[in-house]
């Protein structure tokens, strides 16, 4: 039977019964919208848990010498010209930072804290959170300045303010402890209490004089697009041999397994709607089939063969998969787009805190999976038109007639 | 069924009639056997997958909550009314014991166990760091305190002259077991508190910054080298045995205390705890609400076509003299009984696979300490009903399949029995 | 409706310039005009013209199925376009029994449980009911049948238990559309033998709309229509 008559006798079915598709077209609308706009939350999300794990001082790749995660402190170290540049330009870098990074003791009249003392190079820090960071007071200069920079919540804690002298104490490169006094230059506002609490910088020269050593912890690149990482972190390995190459998923096994546990939510989100949906699916089919049982025998009768039968279910389940998916992906973006600016979850802010979120999450929907999405669900419309189609050539002929 | 029953007098034979018309819906039911059981399905589906999920994660929440409060903060905390917001050494509860007495004779309390605590500067031969250094009643504390059964190497505290410590700081400090610790801070009326400790144990809980922060000495120590009296401390922690009812037990507990002091339970205690769980309830109640959306849709179009193939038995009802209201109430019974057929299923089924998961545990995909540490993910998960939930889940569906009824009822009070009574049965 | 229901008219069914216009796809049918008839008690008549005559819209508007354009009907002394649709419903309930072309019972009760519906909807008392349903089955020879259900009855039997339900309440006027359509000769004439006995020994009246020659024949009036007017009324 040639496919174009299958094609527009399917197509007058679903358009006789019109109310009935309708709603059934409406159930899968929602169905499709709400995992187009779930799906670009929960990539909004993972987006998000990645930028703040990048952006938390980790980069892309890290390179650190052996030992310092275990261990960290002035130590481990390595030397580093002070002009290095990544290996062959590297186009697909979007910039790169050498830090020292030490744990020390900060004292004020009123308290004492431990943190991480970070030694930076303003100049480069454009790849971290430091660069975005509300800032009251002024930044740090230079990689030779000798202020620091404190973030608000420990400055509340050590009951200090801008301008004021507090007292670090750190283990130099001998092994000794060192003890200096430094003046504030600014305070932070990092979207993340726990941050604000932990790391001070400085200029990453003043932080070598006090240890007592021209050496780096770590240099940490980021990229402009992930899927470079692999290239850059072998073309690294061969550079910095001896030293460990580490990407942010190594660094950050807990913001790496969110993103592993997203990509399934995705999935299972998409199942339980569409499992929602197949009961209805299956029903309309099965009473198109039933109904048409008398001309369904009538054109076995005349000699249609069970294939075609089979075609012409299944043609009409996947067309009302297509409306009803091009409808849906439409809907579900336009959501998308109204909510650009994000949901406000400051509701639950310490919960997603803890997940390395942030309180404003953005939708982000990705081409790629909007077409599987859409392909999953045209599937699903062919699984679903099986039954009904095997119920479809059970009909003999004669008996359907005889009705 | 009110119009029909309008209609009928009071005093005669309603009771009659309505028992019938429910066993003529049932029967109706049967007509289609596979439409019924498609939708009863479907509505089954969707109660299923409110129940299951959140007996999953009432299971899991359950065992998280519990496991965060027995690992440090405990399931409530009796606190100087400013000491949550200014950990101050002068925010003390003046009278601990008292408290303490008073708290431990409510019922359903476990352990009440007080604490004080500073942070100060923590020194080993050249390295230092800054800590927070807690004294705490070693006795009490190891029958519930998860940090106890947390050891990394050695073992809790025993006796005075001893600290037990985080993984973290130990290694920052190049500190193992029988390895001694200076710490340093202000004493209380401005002195210098200092204290030395041997190492007996070191914790690790993957919570970074219990491990990295975190040291305990006997609480007479603090107080000798902190310079606070004997019955003076910092917070009272208090564990319950029932999880549900710490709040009431902690309100309790603030009035079983005379002075003004402050109770916190572990909503308070550990707000991102709290606040993940409801996160994860929304999420869940968005994705029932979506699918009792397209459930609702489903039954909708199966009563659209139930009408449409009954509607000369419709016509001749309203010919002989059937209010549409009376063909609408049988439908009603229809809706009921389909829905409760499925609210049986789904409950059956959510029921018998959380008896079945809750006796062995289901084991998680992934740990789930190493995703969220300090989250306290249980590794195993025994989901437990939340029946409040089903009965919402199930009646939110009763109502959606009434409301389904809305579209039949419209085309109902349309139909012309006599164009109807033409209608090919 | 108590003041209509006690008064009594010598006509069951009373039409006077009954007219009836349908569209059909847009275009107008007259379906019947200005037609006058009355209908006594006691009487058995016949409704016959070809399709399209009128016949079943006269047996409609009687019934109160459907609602004259213009003039007035009156059924049992109650004029029909001055009630509301719920006020019709309890004049068909009440009044009226219907005998349908296609049976049209409740396919899920039985015999039985179909005429006691309609007493039910009355709100007739439970034992009463079963009584009145059974000794009805029994009058027209189905008794046997009571507990089956449709699906497992023959089309006579069908129409039988049709006729059950609706002379159960004893109405003042029998409606039957076509009661022969579906039934062969022998059946047709066993059921209008019992037509004809219940309208001797009953006095219900009854009217039926048809065009088999057999149903005419029975009928002890025999009212012809052609293309919405009357065109024969003769008693034999």
């Amino acid at each position: 039977m040639p496919i174009k008559l299958l094609l527009q006798m399917s197509l007058r079915n679903i358009l006789r019964h019109r109310r009935r598709n309708g709603m059934m077209l409406a159930a899968v609308v929602v169905a499709v919208a709400a995992v187009v706009l779930m799906n670009s939350m929960i990539r909004g999300m993972q987006q998000d848990m990645a930028d703040a794990a990048v952006e938390n001082l980790v980069g892309h790749v890290k390179v650190l010498a052996p030992g310092y995660r275990d261990d960290p402190g002035i130590a481990r170290n390595f030397a580093l010209a002070g002009d290095w540049r990544p290996p062959d330009g590297a186009p697909e870098v979007a910039g790169w930072a050498m830090r020292v990074r030490v744990p020390a003791v900060i004292m004020s009249e009123r308290g004492t804290r431990g943190i991480q003392f970070v030694g930076v190079n303003p100049a480069q820090e454009g790849i971290s959170f430091l660069s975005s960071a509300r800032m009251v007071g002024e930044s740090l200069k230079d990689a030779s300045d000798g202020r620091i920079i404190i973030g608000q919540a420990l400055a509340e804690q050590l009951e200090t303010g801008l301008g004021r002298r507090l007292v670090i104490i750190t283990q130099g490169a001998d092994g000794l402890n060192r003890e200096a006094g430094f003046r504030i230059a600014g305070l932070y506002d990092a979207d993340g209490e726990g941050m604000e609490g932990f790391f001070v910088f400085t200029g990453v020269g003043a932080l070598q004089e006090m240890v007592g050593a021209e050496v780096f912890t770590e240099l940490s690149i980021r990229l402009h697009e992930e899927p470079a990482l692999f290239a850059l972190k072998d073309a690294l390995v061969e550079v910095f041999t001896g030293l460990e190459v580490l990407d942010w998923r190594e660094l950050e096994p807990q913001a790496a397994a969110m993103f592993v546990f997203a990509d399934a939510a995705v999935l299972i989100w998409f199942f339980v709607m569409m499992g929602a949906l197949v009961f209805g699916l299956v029903n309309t089919l099965v009473t198109s089939v039933m109904e048409r049982i008398r001309e369904l025998g009538m054109l076995r009768a005349v000699g249609m063969r069970p294939r075609s039968v089979v075609a012409q279910v299944v043609i009409e389940s996947s067309a009302l998969m297509l409306i009803g998916v091009a409808v849906g992906i439409a809907l579900g973006l336009a959501a998308v787009f109204a909510m650009g600016d994000g949901l406000d979850l400051s509701l639950w802010s310490e919960g997603v805190e803890s997940f390395g979120m942030r309180t404003l999450l953005r939708p982000v929907p990705l081409v790629d999976d909007v077409l599987l999405i859409a392909l999953l669900s045209l599937g699903l419309g062919v699984v679903a038109s099986l039954y009904p189609a095997w119920r479809a050539i059970k009909v003999k002929p004669l008996e359907a007639l005889r009705r | 069924m009110a119009e029909i029953s309008a209609e009928v007098p009071a005093s005669r034979g309603s009771a009659g009639l309505r028992a019938s018309v429910l066993a003529m819906a049932w029967r109706n039911l049967w007509r289609n056997p596979r439409r019924t059981w498609l939708m009863a399905g479907g509505i089954a589906f969707a109660i299923w997958m409110l129940a299951f999920s959140f007996a999953l994660q009432k299971g899991a929440f359950d065992v998280m909550a519990d496991n965060g409060a027995r690992l440090w903060l405990g399931h409530a905390q009796v606190q100087h009314p400013d000491f949550e917001d200014e950990p101050l050494l002068e925010h003390l509860i003046a009278d601990v014991p008292r408290l303490r007495r008073s708290v431990e004779a409510l019922d359903g309390v476990v352990a009440a166990a007080p604490r004080a605590e500073a942070t100060a500067l923590v020194s080993a031969g050249e390295r230092s760091f800054g800590a927070l250094v807690v004294g705490v009643e070693a006795a009490s504390e190891a029958r519930w305190s998860g940090l106890a059964d947390a050891v990394a190497s050695g073992g809790y505290l025993d006796g005075s002259g001893q600290a037990f410590v985080g993984a973290a700081m130990a290694r920052n400090l190049g500190l193992s077991v029988g390895d001694e610790m200076v710490m340093l801070g202000t004493a209380k009326a401005g002195g210098v508190a200092a204290a030395v400790a041997e190492v007996v144990g070191v914790f690790s809980t993957g919570s970074a910054g219990l491990d990295r922060s975190l040291a305990l000495i006997p609480i007479a120590d603090f107080r000798a080298a902190w310079n606070l009296a004997p019955e003076e401390a910092h917070r009272l922690v208090v564990v319950v045995d029932d999880l549900g009812e710490a709040l009431d037990t902690a309100q309790a507990a603030a009035a079983a205390a005379a002075a003004p002091l402050r109770v916190l339970d572990w909503h308070a205690l550990m707000p991102e705890v709290k606040q993940f769980i409801d996160l994860k309830v929304a999420g869940l109640y968005f994705l029932f609400a979506i699918i009792a959306i397209i459930v609702t849709f489903s039954v909708v179009n199966a009563f659209l076509m139930t009408l449409f193939e009954r509607t000369a038995e419709f016509g001749m009802l309203k010919a002989i003299g059937m209010r549409p209201g009376g063909i609408l109430g049988q439908l009603q019974f229809e809706a009921l009984l389909l829905w409760a057929l499925g609210a049986v299923v789904g409950v059956g089924v959510t029921m018998g696979l959380v008896l079945w998961l809750g006796a062995m545990g289901m084991p998680m995909p992934i740990d789930p300490n190493e995703v969220m540490p300090g989250l306290n993910m249980p590794d195993r998960i025994h989901p437990s009903m939340g029946w409040g939930l089903v009965l919402a889940a199930c009646l939110t569906l009763l109502a959606g399949t009434q409301l389904a009824l809305l579209a039949p009822a419209v085309r109902l009070r349309r139909l012309n029995c006599v164009q109807a009574l033409r209608t090919p049965e | 409706m108590s003041d209509v229901a006690n008064r009594r008219t010598a006509h069951v069914v009373d039409c006077a310039g009954v007219s009836r216009t349908y569209q059909e796809d847009a275009v107008p049918v007259q379906a019947l005009r200005d037609v006058d008839f009355q209908f006594s008690r006691g009487e058995f008549a016949s409704l016959s013209g070809p399709s399209g005559s009128g016949k079943s819209t006269l047996l409609n508007l009687i019934g109160g199925l459907d609602r004259a354009d213009e003039g007035a009907i009156a059924v049992d002394g109650v004029a029909l376009n001055r009630l509301s649709e719920s006020e019709l419903s309890d004049l068909r309930l009440r009044r009226i029994g219907f005998v349908f072309q296609s049976y049209n019972l409740i396919p899920v009760l039985s015999a039985q449980e179909n005429v006691e519906f309609i007493m039910q909807l009355q709100g007739v008392a439970r034992g009463e009911r079963a009584e009145q349903a059974v000794e009805c089955l029994a009058s027209l020879g189905i008794a046997e049948l009571a507990r089956r259900r449709p699906g497992e009855l023959s089309g006579g039997q069908q129409q039988r238990v049709a006729i059950a339900r609706a002379i159960v309440t004893d109405p003042v006027l029998l409606l039957a559309d076509e009661p022969s359509a579906n039934l062969d000769s022998g059946t047709t004439e066993e059921l209008l033998k019992l037509l004809r006995r219940l309208n001797h020994e009953r006095g219900i009246s009854i009217l039926t709309a048809t065009h088999d020659p057999m149903v005419m024949s029975y009928a002890k009036r025999r009212v012809v229509l052609r293309d919405g007017a009357i065109v024969e009324d003769s008693a034999h």
